[in-house]
């Protein structure tokens, strides 16, 4: 018994460490494309996301850039190149059961092109979009995988 | 086979090849006018990378390359989860704890601590409203539209370049 | 290498994947080159060229500029294609192979004869082509295909430009003997021209 209360103690800890952890911590999906009217390809991963858009944007041409499912941890920052030049950062700000709020930024060098904070939930996508790209816009969409 | 082409056969795949000095060049050119067998080898050598290159490169032209890129982003995408489990399997096999058979009332006593936790996040959680996603939003650089459908679930902010604007100002006037 | 490219493998390197990309765009098609004169296969081809770009992305943090980008390239695409043809059972080793003996494959028995037996022609390329040991493969692929010099094989190869000197010669040599039994004396051949004898040469 002397020899196993140390590991139970240790395996204790861990659980409500790991408990408290799972409180706040999301996976997300970002998604980084072009939009153009040039030429009429589309990445097949992208179909829902155009038709989901087609009521506001409709480019004949959508390609896929980048796909990150990264985790987020509360306060915990996590930032990806979205396109050259520009940087997006994601940080959860808080967590509970399948709803996350998120703040977005996008920069430029120095300055905020966006700050925003959204709220997650399942089955909901925010879609960032607008900033030139070669001849199209990039759009950038985000969803929690709850 | 002439007696000057045993000085100028070792030159030969070197002339092919654009590989000579001017002054070897100068004397395989000087030794071809005159040497028909050495013509041959050459004749014989442009064949040759014809039929090694020409299948090659119409393969290559005829091809279209479909989904290779999507199949290397996935197959990235899978290395790098896989990696993280990988690490995770060398921890579990280097730990002394887990190698221990006292691991069963202990996994026993995290899953009843487990569910006891859970029951109190969930009874915790107040549920949210979702009619508002966007909390704040700003921008230093561009104008901003946010368009919400409750419908399709969807939330789109838009930024508009301020240049974009003054274009549909001067094309309007 | 330009400026242009260094950027893009410091960005690569730092594991930006739309440098990848930039670079697959870029390369792709020499990759395939290169797979595809090895193993002779479009599906193998396309298998090789989608594992040296996930390589790539692994491995490029070790690359330091020594050499040419394409160099340091070609010599990942060769080792990917030397390695897939091992996998599949291809790989020259044999000596008890007998020279001169030749299948054409099923298919060749079709269609128009002038067409046929340039195919023919071609399938004996691929045969002889397959009965070189790797190295001399590599080295013909690397002049013949794509044009390098003596001193880019070398890098590419990671050998002296004599060892790429000797590996071309005997090369080249291995594969007229071999394809010698096949196309006759010049003048009368009863096949199609013979690019050997520089008859119709593409």
């Amino acid at each position: 018994m002397r020899r196993i209360f140390p590991i139970l103690l240790f395996i204790l800890s861990l659980s409500l460490i790991l408990a408290s952890l799972s409180y706040a911590q999301v996976q997300v999906r970002l998604r980084v494309f072009e939009a153009s009217n040039v030429g009429t390809g589309i990445d097949s991963s992208l179909r829902d996301m155009r038709d989901q858009l087609k009521p506001l944007v409709d480019f004949s041409s959508y390609r896929l850039l980048k796909e990150e499912t990264p985790t987020l941890y509360a306060n915990r920052p996590v930032s990806f190149p979205a396109h050259p030049g520009r940087i997006i950062e994601l940080t959860l700000i808080k967590q509970d059961k399948n709803v996350a709020d998120v703040r977005v930024r996008i920069k430029r060098e120095q300055m905020d092109i966006l700050n925003t904070q959204v709220r997650l939930s399942p089955g909901r996508t925010v879609s960032i979009g607008g900033p030139k790209h070669g001849e199209g816009v990039i759009i950038i969409t985000l969803s929690g995988q709850f | 086979m002439k007696d000057s082409c045993s000085s100028v056969s070792e030159l030969l795949e070197k002339y092919f090849d654009q590989e000579v000095t001017d002054r070897e060049r100068f004397l395989v050119e000087g030794h071809l006018q005159d040497c028909p067998t050495c013509r041959d080898a050459l004749t014989s050598m442009e064949g040759l990378r014809t039929l090694i290159k020409v299948p090659v490169e119409e393969a290559t032209q005829q091809e279209d390359f479909p989904w290779v890129w999507q199949k290397i982003e996935r197959e990235i995408r899978l290395q790098e989860k896989v990696s993280w489990w990988q690490s995770l399997r060398s921890w579990i096999h280097l730990s002394p704890l887990l190698k221990k058979k006292t691991w069963i009332p202990a996994v026993a006593i995290i899953v009843v601590l487990l569910l006891i936790t859970t029951q109190v996040i969930l009874k915790k959680t107040p549920s949210y409203s979702d009619a508002s996603v966007v909390e704040y939003i700003e921008s230093e650089t561009h104008n901003i539209m946010v368009y919400e459908s409750e419908k399709a679930k969807m939330t789109v902010i838009w930024l508009f370049d301020e240049e974009d604007e003054e274009d549909q100002e001067l094309s309007r006037s | 290498m330009d400026h242009e490219e260094i950027q893009l493998i410091s960005r690569c390197q730092q594991g930006d994947q739309e440098a990848l990309k930039e670079i697959f765009d870029k390369y792709h098609k020499r990759v395939y080159r290169i797979a595809y004169g090895v193993v002779r296969h479009r599906e193998e081809a396309l298998d090789i060229v989608q594992e040296v770009f996930v390589k790539l992305f692994r491995s490029i943090k070790n690359f330091k500029g020594r050499s040419h980008f394409y160099t340091y390239l070609y010599r990942m695409v060769m080792n990917t294609a030397i390695d897939h043809s091992r996998k599949m059972g291809k790989q020259f080793v044999s000596s008890l192979d007998e020279e001169g003996s030749f299948e054409p494959s099923e298919e060749i028995e079709k269609g128009p004869e002038r067409i046929l037996l340039q195919k023919e022609l071609e399938e004996k390329v691929k045969w002889a082509m397959e009965k070189l040991p790797i190295e001399q493969k590599a080295a013909l692929l690397f002049r013949e295909v794509e044009g390098l010099s003596y001193q880019e094989m070398a890098d590419a190869m990671g050998c002296s430009i004599g060892t790429v000197m000797s590996r071309l010669h005997y090369g080249r040599k291995r594969i007229q003997e071999l394809l010698k039994d096949y196309v006759g004396p010049p003048g009368q051949s009863s096949g199609p021209s013979n690019p050997l004898k520089g008859e119709g040469v593409r």
